[in-house]
Protein backbone atom coordinates (compact mmCIF):
# COMPACT_ATOMS: atom_id res chain seq x y z
CA UNK A 1 0.00 0.00 0.00
CA UNK A 2 0.76 3.63 -0.45
CA UNK A 3 -0.22 6.33 2.51
CA UNK A 4 -0.49 9.72 1.03
CA UNK A 5 1.33 12.15 3.83
CA UNK A 6 1.17 15.17 1.53
CA UNK A 7 -0.62 15.69 -1.14
CA UNK A 8 1.05 17.09 -4.29
CA UNK A 9 -0.70 20.03 -6.54
CA UNK A 10 -3.26 16.83 -8.55
CA UNK A 11 -2.11 13.70 -7.80
CA UNK A 12 -4.31 11.55 -10.26
CA UNK A 13 -4.87 7.47 -10.23
CA UNK A 14 -4.15 6.62 -14.13
CA UNK A 15 -4.17 4.00 -16.03
CA UNK A 16 -4.06 3.28 -19.83
CA UNK A 17 -8.26 5.20 -20.17
CA UNK A 18 -11.56 3.81 -20.43
CA UNK A 19 -12.08 2.99 -24.16
CA UNK A 20 -15.88 1.88 -25.49
CA UNK A 21 -17.87 4.66 -23.70
CA UNK A 22 -18.02 7.71 -25.71
CA UNK A 23 -21.82 7.13 -26.88
CA UNK A 24 -22.64 7.33 -23.34
CA UNK A 25 -21.28 10.70 -22.73
CA UNK A 26 -18.30 9.43 -21.04
CA UNK A 27 -14.43 10.31 -22.74
CA UNK A 28 -11.75 7.28 -23.05
CA UNK A 29 -9.15 9.69 -20.47
CA UNK A 30 -6.25 7.82 -19.25
CA UNK A 31 -2.64 9.01 -18.78
CA UNK A 32 -1.92 12.35 -21.03
CA UNK A 33 1.10 10.39 -21.87
CA UNK A 34 0.14 7.26 -22.44
CA UNK A 35 3.77 6.09 -23.54
CA UNK A 36 4.90 7.35 -20.40
CA UNK A 37 3.42 5.59 -17.78
CA UNK A 38 3.87 2.54 -20.15
CA UNK A 39 7.40 2.96 -20.02
CA UNK A 40 7.14 3.54 -16.26
CA UNK A 41 5.06 0.29 -15.84
CA UNK A 42 7.75 -1.69 -18.08
CA UNK A 43 10.65 -0.59 -15.77
CA UNK A 44 8.97 -1.82 -12.88
CA UNK A 45 7.63 -4.63 -14.20
CA UNK A 46 4.17 -4.10 -14.54
CA UNK A 47 2.13 -4.53 -17.25
CA UNK A 48 1.91 -1.50 -19.48
CA UNK A 49 -1.52 -0.98 -18.67
CA UNK A 50 -1.34 -1.08 -15.05
CA UNK A 51 -2.64 1.97 -12.85
CA UNK A 52 0.01 4.45 -11.89
CA UNK A 53 -0.26 8.11 -10.66
CA UNK A 54 0.04 11.03 -12.71
CA UNK A 55 1.45 14.19 -10.85
CA UNK A 56 1.09 17.47 -11.97
CA UNK A 57 3.81 20.66 -11.47
CA UNK A 58 4.37 19.95 -7.70
CA UNK A 59 4.47 15.96 -6.61
CA UNK A 60 2.99 14.50 -3.33
CA UNK A 61 4.92 12.95 -0.54
CA UNK A 62 4.42 9.41 -0.50
CA UNK A 63 4.71 6.53 2.42
CA UNK A 64 5.62 2.93 1.64
CA UNK A 65 4.92 0.78 4.68
CA UNK A 66 5.98 -2.27 3.24
CA UNK A 67 8.32 -0.82 0.52
CA UNK A 68 8.08 -0.94 -3.10
CA UNK A 69 9.63 -0.70 -6.26
CA UNK A 70 8.98 2.53 -8.22
CA UNK A 71 9.68 4.28 -11.96
CA UNK A 72 9.01 8.07 -12.40
CA UNK A 73 8.71 9.05 -16.35
CA UNK A 74 8.08 12.80 -17.72
CA UNK A 75 8.64 16.00 -16.54
CA UNK A 76 11.55 16.26 -13.56
CA UNK A 77 9.72 16.72 -10.47
CA UNK A 78 13.40 15.94 -8.55
CA UNK A 79 12.43 13.04 -6.35
CA UNK A 80 14.29 12.09 -3.13
CA UNK A 81 14.23 9.15 -1.08
CA UNK A 82 15.64 9.06 2.16
CA UNK A 83 17.59 11.68 1.61
CA UNK A 84 18.74 10.36 -1.79
CA UNK A 85 18.04 11.74 -5.13
CA UNK A 86 16.02 9.55 -7.27
CA UNK A 87 16.15 9.75 -11.26
CA UNK A 88 13.85 9.76 -13.89
CA UNK A 89 13.44 6.23 -16.18
CA UNK A 90 15.14 4.12 -13.89
CA UNK A 91 13.26 1.35 -11.36
CA UNK A 92 13.86 2.58 -7.28
CA UNK A 93 13.48 -0.01 -4.43
CA UNK A 94 11.70 1.91 -1.19
CA UNK A 95 12.50 -0.06 1.76
CA UNK A 96 9.67 -0.50 3.90
CA UNK A 97 8.46 2.75 5.76
CA UNK A 98 10.47 4.81 3.12
CA UNK A 99 9.11 7.62 1.74
CA UNK A 100 9.28 9.30 -1.73
CA UNK A 101 9.47 12.69 -1.63
CA UNK A 102 8.91 15.11 -4.95
CA UNK A 103 9.15 18.55 -5.71
CA UNK A 104 8.28 21.06 -7.95
CA UNK A 105 9.11 20.23 -11.83
CA UNK A 106 11.07 23.66 -13.50
CA UNK A 107 10.20 22.60 -16.87
CA UNK A 108 7.64 20.07 -17.84
CA UNK A 109 4.20 19.87 -16.47
CA UNK A 110 3.36 16.50 -16.11
CA UNK A 111 4.92 13.26 -14.48
CA UNK A 112 3.91 9.35 -14.08
CA UNK A 113 4.40 7.46 -10.93
CA UNK A 114 4.53 3.49 -11.50
CA UNK A 115 4.61 1.02 -8.17
CA UNK A 116 5.45 -2.81 -8.68
CA UNK A 117 2.16 -4.28 -8.52
CA UNK A 118 -0.07 -1.40 -9.85
CA UNK A 119 -2.05 1.04 -7.90
CA UNK A 120 -5.23 -1.39 -7.17
CA UNK A 121 -8.54 0.95 -7.17
CA UNK A 122 -11.42 -0.63 -7.62
CA UNK A 123 -11.94 -0.58 -11.83
CA UNK A 124 -15.09 1.21 -13.02
CA UNK A 125 -16.45 0.92 -16.25
CA UNK A 126 -13.40 -1.11 -16.98
CA UNK A 127 -10.94 1.25 -15.83
CA UNK A 128 -8.89 2.79 -13.03
CA UNK A 129 -8.35 6.29 -14.70
CA UNK A 130 -9.92 9.01 -12.83
CA UNK A 131 -12.42 11.41 -14.46
CA UNK A 132 -13.05 14.09 -12.43
CA UNK A 133 -15.92 15.90 -14.43
CA UNK A 134 -18.02 13.34 -13.50
CA UNK A 135 -16.39 12.34 -10.52
CA UNK A 136 -15.86 8.34 -11.00
CA UNK A 137 -12.83 6.08 -11.23
CA UNK A 138 -9.03 6.40 -9.72
CA UNK A 139 -9.36 6.79 -5.96
CA UNK A 140 -12.78 8.00 -5.08
CA UNK A 141 -13.66 9.89 -7.96
CA UNK A 142 -11.15 12.57 -6.87
CA UNK A 143 -7.36 13.13 -6.66
CA UNK A 144 -5.46 12.08 -4.20
CA UNK A 145 -5.24 13.87 -0.28
CA UNK A 146 -3.31 13.77 2.58
CA UNK A 147 -4.54 10.74 4.35
CA UNK A 148 -5.33 8.35 1.71
CA UNK A 149 -4.30 4.86 1.44
CA UNK A 150 -3.70 2.95 -1.92
CA UNK A 151 -4.33 -0.50 -2.29
CA UNK A 152 -1.41 -2.38 -4.34
CA UNK A 153 -1.06 -5.14 -6.63
CA UNK A 154 1.53 -8.13 -6.32
CA UNK A 155 4.56 -7.34 -8.05
CA UNK A 156 6.31 -9.20 -10.38
CA UNK A 157 10.05 -9.75 -11.53
CA UNK A 158 11.48 -6.23 -12.64
CA UNK A 159 14.31 -6.05 -14.71
CA UNK A 160 17.17 -3.22 -14.41
CA UNK A 161 17.10 -0.98 -17.04
CA UNK A 162 17.28 3.06 -17.82
CA UNK A 163 15.18 5.02 -20.13
CA UNK A 164 16.23 7.36 -22.33
CA UNK A 165 14.12 11.33 -22.89
CA UNK A 166 13.38 12.79 -26.11
CA UNK A 167 12.07 16.39 -25.22
CA UNK A 168 10.70 17.54 -28.53
CA UNK A 169 10.34 21.58 -28.68
CA UNK A 170 9.42 21.07 -32.58
CA UNK A 171 5.83 22.51 -33.93
CA UNK A 172 2.95 20.09 -33.12
CA UNK A 173 1.85 18.39 -36.58
CA UNK A 174 -1.67 18.80 -37.31
CA UNK A 175 -4.16 17.81 -40.50
CA UNK A 176 -6.65 19.27 -41.50
CA UNK A 177 -10.05 19.24 -39.64
CA UNK A 178 -13.92 18.09 -41.01
CA UNK A 179 -14.38 22.55 -40.89
CA UNK A 180 -11.62 23.73 -42.17
CA UNK A 181 -13.18 24.57 -45.37
CA UNK A 182 -15.41 27.26 -43.32
CA UNK A 183 -12.19 29.16 -42.38
CA UNK A 184 -10.73 31.78 -44.12
CA UNK A 185 -7.15 31.22 -46.31
CA UNK A 186 -6.01 33.93 -43.79
CA UNK A 187 -7.00 32.00 -40.53
CA UNK A 188 -4.89 29.03 -42.05
CA UNK A 189 -2.22 31.49 -42.88
CA UNK A 190 -2.71 32.60 -38.75
CA UNK A 191 -2.75 28.74 -37.64
CA UNK A 192 0.20 27.61 -39.29
CA UNK A 193 2.29 30.85 -39.58
CA UNK A 194 1.50 32.52 -35.56
CA UNK A 195 3.07 31.32 -32.35
CA UNK A 196 0.53 30.60 -29.68
CA UNK A 197 0.51 30.47 -26.48
CA UNK A 198 -1.34 28.36 -23.70
CA UNK A 199 -3.72 30.62 -21.54
CA UNK A 200 -3.79 29.72 -17.85
CA UNK A 201 -7.15 28.00 -19.11
CA UNK A 202 -5.75 24.65 -19.23
CA UNK A 203 -5.99 21.07 -17.96
CA UNK A 204 -7.38 18.02 -18.96
CA UNK A 205 -10.02 18.76 -20.34
CA UNK A 206 -8.60 21.25 -23.01
CA UNK A 207 -6.30 24.08 -23.36
CA UNK A 208 -6.87 27.50 -24.36
CA UNK A 209 -4.82 29.21 -26.46
CA UNK A 210 -4.10 33.12 -27.41
CA UNK A 211 -1.61 34.77 -29.99
CA UNK A 212 -4.00 34.72 -33.02
CA UNK A 213 -7.80 34.99 -33.60
CA UNK A 214 -9.03 32.27 -36.84
CA UNK A 215 -12.25 33.84 -38.10
CA UNK A 216 -14.75 31.12 -39.51
CA UNK A 217 -17.51 32.04 -41.61
CA UNK A 218 -18.73 28.58 -41.85
CA UNK A 219 -22.22 29.38 -40.02
CA UNK A 220 -24.18 27.49 -37.71
CA UNK A 221 -22.63 24.03 -36.52
CA UNK A 222 -24.84 21.18 -35.13
CA UNK A 223 -22.81 19.47 -32.28
CA UNK A 224 -20.60 16.42 -33.70
CA UNK A 225 -18.47 14.11 -31.43
CA UNK A 226 -15.01 15.67 -30.92
CA UNK A 227 -11.62 13.65 -30.06
CA UNK A 228 -8.42 14.61 -28.18
CA UNK A 229 -6.16 16.75 -29.90
CA UNK A 230 -9.29 18.60 -32.00
CA UNK A 231 -8.39 22.31 -32.46
CA UNK A 232 -12.00 23.91 -31.91
CA UNK A 233 -12.51 27.41 -32.54
CA UNK A 234 -15.36 29.72 -30.19
CA UNK A 235 -17.01 32.80 -31.54
CA UNK A 236 -14.27 34.51 -29.88
CA UNK A 237 -11.56 33.13 -32.65
CA UNK A 238 -9.13 31.85 -29.73
CA UNK A 239 -8.73 28.54 -30.35
CA UNK A 240 -8.87 25.42 -28.00
CA UNK A 241 -7.21 22.11 -27.90
CA UNK A 242 -9.53 19.41 -26.61
CA UNK A 243 -7.81 17.51 -24.12
CA UNK A 244 -8.18 13.87 -22.69
CA UNK A 245 -10.90 14.48 -20.83
CA UNK A 246 -12.23 16.66 -23.08
CA UNK A 247 -16.02 16.49 -23.69
CA UNK A 248 -17.41 13.86 -26.38
CA UNK A 249 -19.27 16.43 -28.63
CA UNK A 250 -18.79 19.93 -29.25
CA UNK A 251 -20.46 22.26 -30.97
CA UNK A 252 -17.86 24.56 -32.42
CA UNK A 253 -15.65 24.10 -35.74
CA UNK A 254 -12.69 21.81 -35.69
CA UNK A 255 -10.23 23.91 -38.34
CA UNK A 256 -7.30 20.96 -37.36
CA UNK A 257 -6.16 18.36 -35.62
CA UNK A 258 -3.41 17.12 -33.93
CA UNK A 259 -1.91 13.87 -35.28
CA UNK A 260 -1.87 10.83 -32.66
CA UNK A 261 1.80 10.67 -32.46
CA UNK A 262 2.17 14.27 -31.13
CA UNK A 263 -0.83 13.86 -28.83
CA UNK A 264 1.65 13.14 -25.78
CA UNK A 265 3.15 16.57 -26.01
CA UNK A 266 0.39 18.30 -24.53
CA UNK A 267 0.69 16.76 -21.35
CA UNK A 268 3.80 19.21 -20.83
CA UNK A 269 2.84 22.24 -21.88
CA UNK A 270 2.56 25.18 -18.95
CA UNK A 271 0.41 28.25 -18.98
CA UNK A 272 2.31 30.87 -20.83
CA UNK A 273 4.17 28.13 -22.88
CA UNK A 274 4.44 29.14 -26.46
CA UNK A 275 3.64 26.45 -29.24
CA UNK A 276 3.76 26.60 -33.32
CA UNK A 277 1.70 23.99 -35.76
CA UNK A 278 2.88 22.56 -38.72
CA UNK A 279 0.37 20.82 -41.35
CA UNK A 280 1.23 17.32 -42.54
CA UNK A 281 -0.15 15.10 -44.88
CA UNK A 282 -1.83 11.93 -43.76
CA UNK A 283 1.27 9.56 -44.82
CA UNK A 284 3.69 11.68 -42.94
CA UNK A 285 1.10 11.71 -39.68
CA UNK A 286 0.70 7.46 -39.91
CA UNK A 287 5.05 7.29 -40.76
CA UNK A 288 4.92 9.41 -37.47
CA UNK A 289 3.12 7.41 -35.35
CA UNK A 290 4.87 3.63 -36.41
CA UNK A 291 7.73 5.26 -35.62
CA UNK A 292 6.74 6.25 -32.38
CA UNK A 293 5.46 2.82 -31.68
CA UNK A 294 9.16 1.52 -32.79
CA UNK A 295 10.91 4.01 -30.58
CA UNK A 296 9.11 2.29 -27.31
CA UNK A 297 10.86 -1.36 -28.26
CA UNK A 298 14.21 0.33 -27.62
CA UNK A 299 13.33 3.23 -25.52
CA UNK A 300 14.50 1.19 -22.52
CA UNK A 301 18.39 0.17 -22.43
CA UNK A 302 18.27 -3.26 -20.09
CA UNK A 303 21.18 -3.35 -18.19
CA UNK A 304 20.80 -7.13 -16.54
CA UNK B 1 -38.03 3.04 -48.03
CA UNK B 2 -34.43 4.80 -48.91
CA UNK B 3 -33.86 8.40 -47.79
CA UNK B 4 -30.60 8.26 -50.67
CA UNK B 5 -28.76 10.77 -47.87
CA UNK B 6 -25.71 11.74 -49.64
CA UNK B 7 -22.73 11.39 -46.75
CA UNK B 8 -19.61 13.12 -46.50
CA UNK B 9 -16.54 11.60 -45.06
CA UNK B 10 -14.00 13.82 -43.05
CA UNK B 11 -11.08 13.44 -41.16
CA UNK B 12 -11.03 14.19 -37.16
CA UNK B 13 -7.53 14.32 -36.24
CA UNK B 14 -5.91 11.18 -37.53
CA UNK B 15 -8.06 8.54 -34.93
CA UNK B 16 -11.27 9.60 -36.66
CA UNK B 17 -13.43 9.63 -39.94
CA UNK B 18 -16.70 12.29 -39.68
CA UNK B 19 -19.79 10.60 -41.33
CA UNK B 20 -22.58 13.52 -42.04
CA UNK B 21 -25.73 11.45 -42.52
CA UNK B 22 -28.31 13.90 -41.47
CA UNK B 23 -31.23 12.42 -40.44
CA UNK B 24 -29.81 8.79 -41.33
CA UNK B 25 -27.14 9.22 -38.00
CA UNK B 26 -28.86 6.66 -35.86
CA UNK B 27 -29.95 4.35 -38.70
CA UNK B 28 -25.93 4.48 -39.94
CA UNK B 29 -24.57 4.11 -35.97
CA UNK B 30 -27.00 0.72 -35.87
CA UNK B 31 -25.84 -0.47 -38.99
CA UNK B 32 -21.95 -0.04 -38.87
CA UNK B 33 -22.64 -1.52 -34.92
CA UNK B 34 -24.12 -4.25 -36.28
CA UNK B 35 -21.08 -4.48 -38.98
CA UNK B 36 -18.28 -5.11 -36.37
CA UNK B 37 -15.79 -3.68 -38.52
CA UNK B 38 -12.08 -4.53 -37.94
CA UNK B 39 -9.75 -1.50 -36.50
CA UNK B 40 -12.71 0.61 -35.28
CA UNK B 41 -12.68 1.47 -31.54
CA UNK B 42 -16.20 3.25 -31.10
CA UNK B 43 -19.14 4.65 -32.99
CA UNK B 44 -19.62 8.14 -31.50
CA UNK B 45 -23.78 9.78 -33.03
CA UNK B 46 -24.13 13.21 -33.01
CA UNK B 47 -25.94 15.53 -34.44
CA UNK B 48 -26.38 14.58 -37.73
CA UNK B 49 -22.81 13.02 -37.66
CA UNK B 50 -21.34 9.73 -36.79
CA UNK B 51 -17.57 9.54 -35.36
CA UNK B 52 -16.12 6.55 -36.44
CA UNK B 53 -12.90 6.30 -33.69
CA UNK B 54 -10.38 4.16 -35.11
CA UNK B 55 -7.73 1.84 -32.90
CA UNK B 56 -4.16 3.81 -33.07
CA UNK B 57 -2.34 3.46 -36.28
CA UNK B 58 -5.15 2.01 -38.34
CA UNK B 59 -5.77 2.58 -41.49
CA UNK B 60 -10.06 3.26 -42.46
CA UNK B 61 -11.94 -0.24 -42.78
CA UNK B 62 -12.31 -0.62 -46.55
CA UNK B 63 -15.89 -1.13 -46.08
CA UNK B 64 -16.55 1.72 -44.77
CA UNK B 65 -17.59 3.93 -47.70
CA UNK B 66 -20.19 1.13 -48.65
CA UNK B 67 -21.59 0.88 -45.69
CA UNK B 68 -22.10 4.72 -45.38
CA UNK B 69 -23.89 4.77 -48.75
CA UNK B 70 -27.47 4.38 -49.45
CA UNK B 71 -29.21 4.41 -45.93
CA UNK B 72 -32.40 3.86 -44.86
CA UNK B 73 -34.01 6.81 -43.68
CA UNK B 74 -34.53 7.78 -39.94
CA UNK B 75 -38.08 5.81 -39.55
CA UNK B 76 -36.72 2.53 -40.67
CA UNK B 77 -35.02 1.50 -37.38
CA UNK B 78 -34.67 -1.59 -36.40
CA UNK B 79 -36.75 -1.94 -32.95
CA UNK B 80 -35.06 -4.99 -31.40
CA UNK B 81 -32.33 -3.40 -29.35
CA UNK B 82 -34.19 -0.32 -28.40
CA UNK B 83 -36.21 0.63 -25.43
CA UNK B 84 -39.54 3.04 -24.39
CA UNK B 85 -38.79 4.77 -21.13
CA UNK B 86 -41.46 6.78 -19.25
CA UNK B 87 -39.69 9.13 -16.80
CA UNK B 88 -42.04 11.11 -14.33
CA UNK B 89 -41.68 14.89 -14.55
CA UNK B 90 -42.33 17.54 -12.11
CA UNK B 91 -42.94 20.62 -14.49
CA UNK B 92 -42.09 23.91 -12.16
CA UNK B 93 -39.24 24.56 -13.97
CA UNK B 94 -37.91 28.10 -14.05
CA UNK B 95 -38.28 29.01 -17.37
CA UNK B 96 -41.58 27.20 -18.19
CA UNK B 97 -43.59 30.13 -18.64
CA UNK B 98 -41.30 31.84 -20.46
CA UNK B 99 -41.23 28.85 -22.98
CA UNK B 100 -44.68 28.47 -22.91
CA UNK B 101 -45.38 32.13 -23.83
CA UNK B 102 -42.66 31.81 -26.62
CA UNK B 103 -44.24 28.51 -28.21
CA UNK B 104 -47.80 30.93 -27.76
CA UNK B 105 -49.50 28.88 -25.58
CA UNK B 106 -50.11 28.82 -21.07
CA UNK B 107 -48.35 26.57 -19.05
CA UNK B 108 -50.66 23.10 -18.70
CA UNK B 109 -50.71 23.80 -23.34
CA UNK B 110 -47.28 23.60 -22.68
CA UNK B 111 -47.01 20.44 -20.25
CA UNK B 112 -49.59 19.10 -22.20
CA UNK B 113 -48.06 19.36 -25.64
CA UNK B 114 -44.39 18.07 -23.71
CA UNK B 115 -46.14 14.37 -22.66
CA UNK B 116 -47.75 13.52 -25.82
CA UNK B 117 -44.37 13.61 -28.08
CA UNK B 118 -42.69 10.69 -28.62
CA UNK B 119 -38.99 11.85 -28.12
CA UNK B 120 -36.26 9.64 -29.65
CA UNK B 121 -32.64 9.49 -28.13
CA UNK B 122 -30.96 11.11 -31.18
CA UNK B 123 -27.30 11.07 -29.39
CA UNK B 124 -25.35 11.22 -25.76
CA UNK B 125 -22.71 14.39 -24.95
CA UNK B 126 -22.01 16.67 -22.89
CA UNK B 127 -22.35 15.34 -19.57
CA UNK B 128 -22.13 11.31 -18.98
CA UNK B 129 -25.55 9.73 -19.71
CA UNK B 130 -26.92 13.03 -21.07
CA UNK B 131 -29.38 11.82 -23.72
CA UNK B 132 -30.20 14.19 -26.61
CA UNK B 133 -34.11 13.39 -26.99
CA UNK B 134 -35.39 14.79 -30.56
CA UNK B 135 -38.98 14.80 -31.73
CA UNK B 136 -40.05 18.22 -30.08
CA UNK B 137 -42.51 20.07 -32.81
CA UNK B 138 -40.79 23.36 -34.35
CA UNK B 139 -42.54 25.59 -32.19
CA UNK B 140 -40.53 24.78 -29.07
CA UNK B 141 -37.17 24.83 -31.05
CA UNK B 142 -35.98 27.90 -29.25
CA UNK B 143 -31.72 28.58 -28.81
CA UNK B 144 -30.11 28.70 -26.18
CA UNK B 145 -30.42 31.38 -22.90
CA UNK B 146 -28.14 33.68 -23.90
CA UNK B 147 -26.49 33.82 -20.45
CA UNK B 148 -25.38 30.33 -19.91
CA UNK B 149 -26.54 28.96 -15.69
CA UNK B 150 -23.54 28.48 -13.91
CA UNK B 151 -25.41 25.46 -11.85
CA UNK B 152 -28.38 23.77 -12.95
CA UNK B 153 -29.78 20.81 -10.65
CA UNK B 154 -29.60 16.80 -11.23
CA UNK B 155 -32.72 15.64 -13.00
CA UNK B 156 -33.11 19.10 -14.81
CA UNK B 157 -35.43 18.99 -17.76
CA UNK B 158 -34.66 21.75 -20.11
CA UNK B 159 -34.97 22.33 -23.77
CA UNK B 160 -32.40 24.44 -26.33
CA UNK B 161 -31.62 23.69 -30.28
CA UNK B 162 -34.56 21.70 -31.22
CA UNK B 163 -33.59 19.05 -28.43
CA UNK B 164 -34.66 18.67 -24.91
CA UNK B 165 -32.88 16.63 -21.91
CA UNK B 166 -32.14 15.85 -18.53
CA UNK B 167 -29.09 16.72 -16.64
CA UNK B 168 -27.83 13.48 -15.03
CA UNK B 169 -25.78 15.22 -12.72
CA UNK B 170 -25.78 18.96 -11.39
CA UNK B 171 -23.27 21.20 -13.54
CA UNK B 172 -23.40 23.99 -15.69
CA UNK B 173 -26.30 25.00 -18.28
CA UNK B 174 -28.05 26.87 -21.24
CA UNK B 175 -30.73 25.75 -21.76
CA UNK B 176 -34.37 26.15 -21.09
CA UNK B 177 -35.46 24.49 -17.86
CA UNK B 178 -38.67 23.20 -18.12
CA UNK B 179 -38.95 20.56 -14.25
CA UNK B 180 -37.36 18.07 -12.27
CA UNK B 181 -37.01 14.48 -13.47
CA UNK B 182 -36.97 11.51 -11.85
CA UNK B 183 -33.18 10.81 -11.62
CA UNK B 184 -30.66 7.56 -11.85
CA UNK B 185 -29.41 8.21 -15.64
CA UNK B 186 -26.02 7.09 -15.38
CA UNK B 187 -24.67 4.27 -13.06
CA UNK B 188 -21.15 3.55 -13.94
CA UNK B 189 -21.81 0.12 -12.47
CA UNK B 190 -24.74 -0.49 -14.89
CA UNK B 191 -24.10 -2.29 -18.94
CA UNK B 192 -24.57 -0.02 -20.30
CA UNK B 193 -24.20 3.04 -17.46
CA UNK B 194 -26.72 5.14 -19.55
CA UNK B 195 -30.25 4.56 -19.16
CA UNK B 196 -31.48 6.11 -22.52
CA UNK B 197 -29.45 5.22 -25.41
CA UNK B 198 -29.48 6.25 -28.97
CA UNK B 199 -32.36 4.87 -30.53
CA UNK B 200 -34.41 4.61 -27.05
CA UNK B 201 -37.78 6.18 -27.32
CA UNK B 202 -39.14 8.58 -23.96
CA UNK B 203 -42.48 9.26 -23.23
CA UNK B 204 -42.57 12.11 -20.47
CA UNK B 205 -45.25 11.99 -17.61
CA UNK B 206 -46.31 14.39 -15.48
CA UNK B 207 -46.00 13.92 -12.12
Amino acid sequence: MIDVVRAGRLDLVMDLGRPGFRAQGVPEGGAADATALALANRLVGNAEGAAGIELLLRGPRLRFPEGGTIALTGADMLARCNGESVARGHAWAIPAGGELELGTADKGLRAWLAVAGGIETPPVMGSRSTFLPGGLGGWQGRALRAGDRLPLGLAAHCRAGVLGFDESDDALRILPGPQLPGFADAALKRLSDCAFRVSADANRLGLRLSGATLDYAGGELASQAVLPGAIQVPPDGNPIILGWDGPVTGGYPVIAGIIAADLHRLAQLRPGDALRFAFVTRDEAQAAWRRLQASLDGAIAWTD
Amino acid sequence: MVSRETTAMRWMTDRGICIAAGASTLALYQRLSAAGLPGVRELVPADGMLLVVLEPGRAPPPELEALAADLPGPQVLPVASTRQHRIKVRFAGEDLPEVAARAGLDTDGLIGLMCEQTLRVQFLGFQPGFAYLGGLPPLLHLPRRAKPRTSVPAGSLALAGGYCGIYPAAGPGGWHLLGIAETGLFDPAADPPARLQPGDTVRLVAA
